[in-house]
């Protein structure tokens, strides 16, 4: 086994362990912090993958930023009735039913993408700056989706000022 | 990791170095501290124990270690005990990330039956090319730290302070990114060493094809970007919690927010963060605004070829060179920690609304703007 197999191994391990915990754990907030030391093993994982950017933002907006706000809503949030309200009847026993599919399919196309493919395809030739090729691609080639996307995180922004200025609360206009 | 077993060696052993000099210049620095407070507040300070009370923090450790070990009744013990062993962690990786000297250079040797070399030893925990983007990364999970430890505790106050932190080193993460993305633009690379090599030399500026050279002026960023330059600092004195931004300690109001609970050796945990945070802020204002570590009109190249003459043999005179700029280094991260403390015994606290106003509503708007400028100036004058 080489370093790097090793490594792969490893951070694969404690991503997924981070990830069931997601899942597994029942109160929210563990939830939540297993969910930031997953996001931490993708990073993690891209660096192994020499994408030290994307690893970098990963780990800012992600990871520290997100997460960190997920995190501290919880936090202010008592959950104890929707706990209760999530773990019996007929309609989140129909949710709990689709995510057993959904997953099972994930699953099956998993195992079946991975028996396919049989010859590694050849890494994609190293670049002396990735970072000043992502840039220009994403101002050049996907300039439409890049400014699009903007647009949207401005309207989610003014949207939820407008929220929180007409439901009442510290910032409500009386 | 190093091109055969001696070069792995030296790697794994530089990392244990750089953490060490994180931790050591801990009890250094609370004993300036301490004995700069006193200073300014007209007292005399720890000065019993050892000469002119250095050894003071040393008996403290002591005492810190043999406290009585305790988790709160309402707390979780495992997110109690995780939160100040994880606090070292972010601290730890950025300061590992930092360029501290030219790297030192050695020819290829025979020892052992094989020949070893040549090595080229960078003086930095390891190179990232993305230096300031991952600091900024490995930066921010402090706040997960401040999360956890308010989480454990179990404590309305520690909660209190937990969440006061948190959005606050949130808040101010996104003036501290924008006021670099100026820098950045400006030298063209996101890699530290990069930033160091080009602020070489006395201040030059090129626009139009026109060179005006001073003949004063070191070549150093913050001649060209001064708003960044204070933006930056501001950010981080939020970021490391330190006054005018430690809100979420605010004794007046909260206890000792966060970590109210905590006492002994893990409280010292926290303390040990907090500086390696200002250790890596300061370190990153040398970077990029004063020149890194190099010498004031004299290029590493120049160093370099003084020694050569002095000593004779290249390899010598390059540990000597690298020696020579970590010392640089640390003199001028020691100017900036200084100016942490002296601001810490002069400057009042924020209150919280308006900390919250002048990150959000004018910090965040010159740094923008500052982006914008810098943006602008650059495509006219370089002509891209």
């Amino acid at each position: 086994m080489t370093p790097d197999v090793f490594i792969f191994w490893f951070l694969s391990l404690v991503t997924l362990a981070a990830a069931l915990g997601v899942i597994l754990l029942s109160n929210p907030i563990y939830s939540a912090l297993s969910l930031a030391m997953s996001m931490v093993g993708v990073a993690a994982l891209f660096v192994t993958l020499g994408a030290y950017f994307v690893a970098g933002v990963q780990l800012i907006v992600y990871a520290g930023a997100v997460m960190v706000l997920f995190v501290m809503v919880l936090m202010l949030f008592d959950l104890k009735h929707e706990l209760k309200a999530f773990t019996r009847g007929a309609f989140t026993g129909a949710l709990k039913l689709i995510s057993v599919g959904v997953f099972a399919g994930l699953v099956v196309g998993a195992v079946a993408l991975t028996m396919r493919s049989q010859a590694p395809t050849s890494p994609p030739p190293a670049t002396t700056d990735a970072t000043r090729e992502l840039g220009q691609l994403l101002f050049t080639q996907y300039l439409f989706g890049f400014e699009a996307l903007g647009v949207l995180l401005l309207v989610i922004a003014v949207g939820a000022v407008a929220l929180a200025r007409s439901k009442g609360g510290t910032h409500a206009r009386n | 990791m190093g091109q055969d077993i001696l070069e792995v060696v030296i790697n794994a052993v530089k990392l244990i170095v750089i953490f060490l000099i994180m931790v050591q210049a801990v009890p250094i620095l609370v004993w300036l501290e301490r004995r700069g407070s006193a200073f300014i507040q007209n007292r005399l300070g720890p000065n019993r124990v050892g000469p002119l009370g250095l050894v003071q923090l040393l008996a403290d450790a002591v005492k810190f270690l043999f406290k009585e070990n305790f988790v709160p009744k309402k707390g979780v013990a495992l997110l109690y005990y995780a939160a100040p062993v994880s606090a070292l962690i972010p601290a730890t990786l950025a300061f590992c990330a930092l360029p501290l000297g030219t790297p030192m250079q050695f020819e290829a040797f025979e020892a052992f039956g094989s020949t070893w070399g040549p090595y080229t030893i960078a003086m930095q925990g390891f190179e990232v090319n993305v230096g300031i983007v991952y600091i900024l990364g490995v930066s921010s999970l402090a706040a997960y730290t401040i999360l956890m430890a308010g989480w454990g505790s179990g404590n309305k106050y520690a909660m209190l302070g937990a969440l006061r932190g948190c959005s606050q080193i949130i808040s101010y993460e996104l003036a501290l990114g924008l006021s670099i993305v100026g820098m950045v633009l400006f030298y063209g690379t996101f890699n530290l060493t990069d930033m160091v090599n080009q602020q070489t030399g006395h201040l030059a500026f090129t626009a139009f094809g026109y060179t005006i050279e001073s003949t004063l002026l070191p070549n150093w960023g913050i001649f060209y970007q001064p708003l960044a330059a204070i933006l930056f600092f501001s950010a981080t004195f939020a970021e490391s919690n330190r006054i005018p931004f430690d809100l979420p300690e605010g004794e007046a109001e909260l206890v000792a927010g966060f970590h109210t609970e905590y006492g002994g050796f893990k409280m010292l945990m926290f303390f040990i963060g907090e500086y390696g945070h200002m250790l890596v802020a300061s370190g990153l204002m040398a970077t990029f605004f004063f020149g890194g570590y190099q010498i004031p009109y004299v290029s590493p190249e120049e160093l370099y070829q003084f020694f050569l003459g002095v000593m004779g043999t290249a390899g010598a005179a390059s540990v000597v060179t690298a020696l020579v700029h970590v010392a640089v280094f640390f003199a001028k991260v020691a100017v900036f920690l200084w100016i942490f403390i002296q601001v810490r015994w002069t400057l009042p606290r924020f209150r919280y609304d308006q900390l919250m106003e002048l990150g959000w509503k004018t910090m965040l708007p010159w740094a923008l703007f500052n982006t914008m400028l810098t943006a602008v100036v650059i495509l006219i004058a370089r002509g891209w």
